[in-house]
């Protein structure tokens, strides 16, 4: 057959093989530095884990209060991760032997981030474990472990409006704060009108610091919406609750804007319902996660005849178990109880960090919490902080690390 | 023994996640330990809101039909792992757009002023007449080109096969052996293809990131005779799919898979390795072991410095790390035709000329090259009802992200993404920014956050004349840093690509297997 390539040498293939020896043979003989810009930068800005301790301690009301994490270089944590404001950090505790996880959003601005200043505010919760121990036992000098900041709770100026209205709750109002500092000191660029959801003006959280924001910056704006009814309003209060026509008496008239919320599970409830009379893009409604889900049985597509208690045979790192729980709590929170420590961030089903094999039994993930993958779902992984069991399970899950 | 194994396989990403599942299914007792929660490396997923991503399958031309299965539909079946695969009948569009002064432009089908606007269909004669047109006098040269692949595809077959007949080899299939000691600029060349339709053909270059001037012909019409004859295909469930599927099979032949498991260093007997430390504190040992680790990092990091030979050393400092990526992820509140797509990959280029192409991308963070991917094109159900996926990419080289501090991270980010966005609407004539519901940005810090690469770059070592597959394939064996230690993944053989990182991983498990039952 006639070559197509009549002008090439076919013996030039053997020499590329002497070639490439000799170009080995002349290189450089050190150990590979092993690092680079990408990855300096990937580390410093997702570490797997923050060693910290407490460097202040300030009341913000009755049960809630707010604590200044600083690095704690003798157990190798010497500067913090930057982060977008509206990040959330996990924290990781031991509470009697029991290893637990709960996420707060972080309330202090990004650049204090740079001085080695990470702001979280903690409030009581009904029956809460997590924050009841925090609440005491933290104090200054505390040593405590956290994540890397996590979360997508962030503006984004290429999907959202130039004007983002706020709607925060009780505690809900630490992303809010980190933004407007943030917008504060020129590192995010919108305009945000805050209306924040408080019982009357005493459970109000930061307002000075709310004050004096709204004073420093001609962008961000704070309404106390107020619910109690002999609260007393005055200006810059509103009465009530967090309803469509105040949205709209706030929001730009004349041009789209974005709706962030965080708060409670009730208040997206109500507040949820107001938006749909808006009728906004979807685009322009987000929403941040309210933390753990509980008492599945209330769904309406939960299951009949569920056994109050499951035993779980759990394989981690080649070690396998089995625990005994109630099926009212997550997968996760059974685990937990019966110390196994597992891998968990967000805690209400979106950042898959808990993504785990369901081997055998029965789940149950309320369809509003079910970020799985569409081949999770196929492939049977599940992310055992909002799976409750149904059945009893054999369960693979990787190791907390 | 607990914590004793035949094999450990360090890194789920493909080429792990493959070795692994050939190892088991050999009857090797083996572990798999990846550093993350999730199996694939970069055949993975993601969730925002109402949409899930693909992080980086742009699509597979070794799938074929159920009837005339490519390579890696051959691969998936080998190894028992099912994936639902989904075909479209196109390869792609080529635009350069022109400024109002450019006097080869005109106005193409979007209204816009181009220089080039080339939709390539399937098929060989199809795909050369459509040349033709763009470029007369070009279609001789391009089915030459195809007469090439067909005859290499010929060799292939033989030099697999039971009996080779050097004699044979040689006469008959010199050709593929030109093919693979020139590069594709010095065939074309060679075939007599005029420059602006080796620009057109040569747009492919930069899903191996290397350019027409520095890549063998051989490799470069291996991969685009895939896609021309067969087309292109994605699993439906993005590549999580491929990666579960894979996981699956593991485990039900046997293997141990550990997840948030990273081995932090390997152990050493006798001048070799003889088990690893997983996170720091638990220990785990093999006779052999599979690294789909790049070894630009996997040396330094998990070894000793007197534990590194020499070789091994030079390997990884002769050898420039190949193209890393910025990719922009949409979730689109609107369908696909009223965003007014109609191509699922569109190739945007500053210049016709695919060398050029490469020359500016060095050392410049973010592209004026960009390759837009409309996912609803191939998998019309990727998103919910009255929504799209958009996916653009663009190619850079180097250490691009000195200087970049946290604190302007996310700025950066914006900004690039912004630059691409806009690049798109306007060389398309349509309009993206206002539908856009879910973004996510990904820059080399966020590749190298997931694949744990050099500059995190997906693909390897840069492909090159005197580092391409030939050479890279002789010495594979040479090129591994212990007898029972092998790397696998894109910075091995074949470079990027996910039928070339399972490729590695199976053929690091065959060496493994082979001395296993050897006894060695």
């Amino acid at each position: 057959m006639e070559s197509l390539l009549k002008n090439l040498n076919k013996r030039d293939f053997i020499s590329v093989v002497a070639n490439r020896q000799k170009k080995f043979a002349a290189a450089d003989g050190a150990v590979p530095s092993g690092t680079d810009a990408s990855r300096q930068l990937a580390r410093s800005l997702h570490p797997r884990a923050q060693y910290v301790k407490v460097a202040a301690v300030t009341e913000r009301a009755p049960d809630v209060k707010s604590f200044t994490l600083a690095p704690d270089p003798a157990r190798g944590t010497t500067s913090l991760a930057y982060f977008g404001a509206g990040k959330y950090l996990t924290v990781f505790v031991e509470i009697n032997g029991m290893p637990v996880t709960r996420a707060y959003s972080i309330s202090s601005a990004p650049k204090d981030a740079l001085e080695g200043r990470y702001e979280l505010t903690v409030k009581l919760v009904d029956g809460g474990l997590v924050s009841r121990y925090i609440l005491d036992n933290w104090q200054v000098g505390t040593e405590v472990t956290v994540s890397a900041p996590e979360g997508n709770f962030e503006y984004q100026p290429l999907r959202d409006a130039p004007t983002v209205i706020g709607l925060a709750g009780g505690s809900g109002i630490t992303p809010f704060l980190s933004m407007a500092k943030a917008i504060r000191d020129g590192d995010e660029d919108f305009d945000l009108i805050l209306l924040y959801g408080s019982r009357n003006k005493d459970s109000i959280l930061f307002y000075d610091e709310l004050t004096a924001l709204e004073k420093d910056c001609d962008r961000f704006r704070v309404i106390h919406v107020l619910s109690d009814k002999d609260a007393k309003a005055g200006k810059g209060f509103e009465k009530g609750f967090l309803t469509a026509e105040l949205i709209q008496k706030y929001a730009p008239a004349d041009k789209p804007y974005s709706v962030f919320l965080c708060g409670p599970q009730q208040m997206y409830e109500f507040v949820d319902k107001e938006l749909e009379k808006l009728a906004l893009e979807r685009k322009f409604v987000r929403h941040e996660m309210f933390g753990e889900f509980h008492n599945p049985s209330t769904q309406a597509d939960y299951p009949a005849g569920v056994p109050e208690t499951v035993k779980i045979t759990v394989t981690q790192a080649g070690e396998t178990r089995t625990v005994e729980g109630s099926s009212n709590d997550s997968v996760l929170q059974i685990l937990e109880k019966n110390g196994i420590s597992a891998p968990a961030r967000c805690r209400s089903g979106e950042c898959g960090w808990c993504h785990s094999l369901l081997v055998s039994g029965e789940i149950y993930t309320p369809p509003q919490l079910d970020y799985r993958r569409m081949a999770d779902k196929q492939f049977g992984f599940i992310h055992p902080c909002c799976s409750f069991p149904l059945t009893d399970l054999v369960i693979d899950v990787p190791e907390a690390k | 023994m607990k914590n004793n194994y035949d094999v450990i396989v360090i890194g789920a990403g493909n080429g792990g996640l493959a070795a692994a599942a050939h190892c088991a299914k050999a009857g090797l007792k083996t572990l798999l330990l990846e550093k993350h929660n999730l199996p694939g490396g970069s055949a993975s997923s993601f969730v925002r809101g109402r949409f899930e991503f693909e992080p980086s399958l742009h699509e597979l031309c070794g799938v074929g039909t159920p009837d005339n299965p490519g390579d890696i539909a051959k691969t998936f079946m080998e190894m028992g792992a099912e994936v639902d695969w989904r075909s479209h009948l196109s390869t792609y569009r080529l635009i350069v757009p022109a400024d109002e002064n450019d006097p080869e432009g005109f106005v193409g089908e979007n209204g816009v002023r181009v220089k080039v606007d080339a939709s390539m269909p399937m098929g060989f004669e199809a795909f050369a007449r459509k040349l033709d047109s763009l470029v007369p006098g070009s279609y001789e040269s391009a089915m030459k080109a195809f007469r090439l692949s067909t005859l290499m595809y010929e060799a292939f077959d033989m030099i697999s096969g039971d009996k080779i007949n050097p004699v044979k080899l040689l006469t008959r299939y010199g050709d593929v052996f030109k093919m693979a000691g020139h590069t594709v600029k010095e065939c074309l060349d060679e075939l007599g293809m005029p420059e602006k339709a080796q620009g057109i053909f040569t747009a492919y270059w930069c899903y191996m990131g290397a350019p027409p001037m520095r890549f063998d012909m051989l490799y470069y019409m291996a991969m685009m005779h895939g896609y021309v004859e067969r087309g292109a295909s994605m699993p439906h469930l993005r590549s999580h799919e491929m990666s579960c599927a894979i996981d699956k099979v593991i485990r039900d032949n046997g293997g141990e898979i550990r997840y948030n498991s990273e081995v932090t260093k390997v152990l050493m007997k006798d001048g070799k390795p003889c088990g690893v430390v997983i996170n720091g504190k638990t220990e785990a040992y093999a006779r052999y072991f599979i690294c789909n680790v790049h070894p630009g990092f996997a040396l330094p990091d998990l070894f000793a410095p007197e534990e590194i030979p020499e070789d091994a050393r030079k390997k990884v400092n002769g050898r420039p790390v190949a193209a890393s990526l910025v990719t922009v992820y949409l979730g689109m509140n609107r369908t696909k035709e009223q965003l007014g797509f109609h191509d699922y990959s569109i190739f945007i280029a500053p210049t016709v000329d695919s060398d050029r192409q490469f020359h500016i991308s060095q050392g410049k963070l973010g592209s004026d090259f960009v390759i837009i991917n409309c996912m609803n094109e191939a998998i019309p159900n990727c998103s919910p009802e009255g929504t799209s996926i958009l996916f653009l990419t663009g190619i850079c080289y180097g250490d691009v992200m000195q200087g970049v501090r946290p604190q302007d991270y996310k700025k950066l980010k914006t900004k690039l993404a912004g630059d691409m966005i806009t690049r798109c609407e306007n060389t398309l004539g349509l309009s993206i920014k206002p539908y856009i519901e879910e973004i996510e940005i990904g820059l080399p810090p966020t590749f190298s956050r997931y694949l744990n690469t050099p500059n995190g770059s997906p693909y390897g070592y840069q492909l090159d004349m005197w580092d391409s597959m030939l050479p890279r394939t002789i010495q594979y064996a040479k090129d591994q840093p212990f007898d029972n230690f092998f790397f696998c993944g894109a910075s091995q053989e074949r470079g990027d690509g996910y039928g070339c990182a399972y490729f590695t991983g199976k053929k690091a498990a065959g060496l493994v297997i082979k001395q296993f039952t050897e006894g060695k």
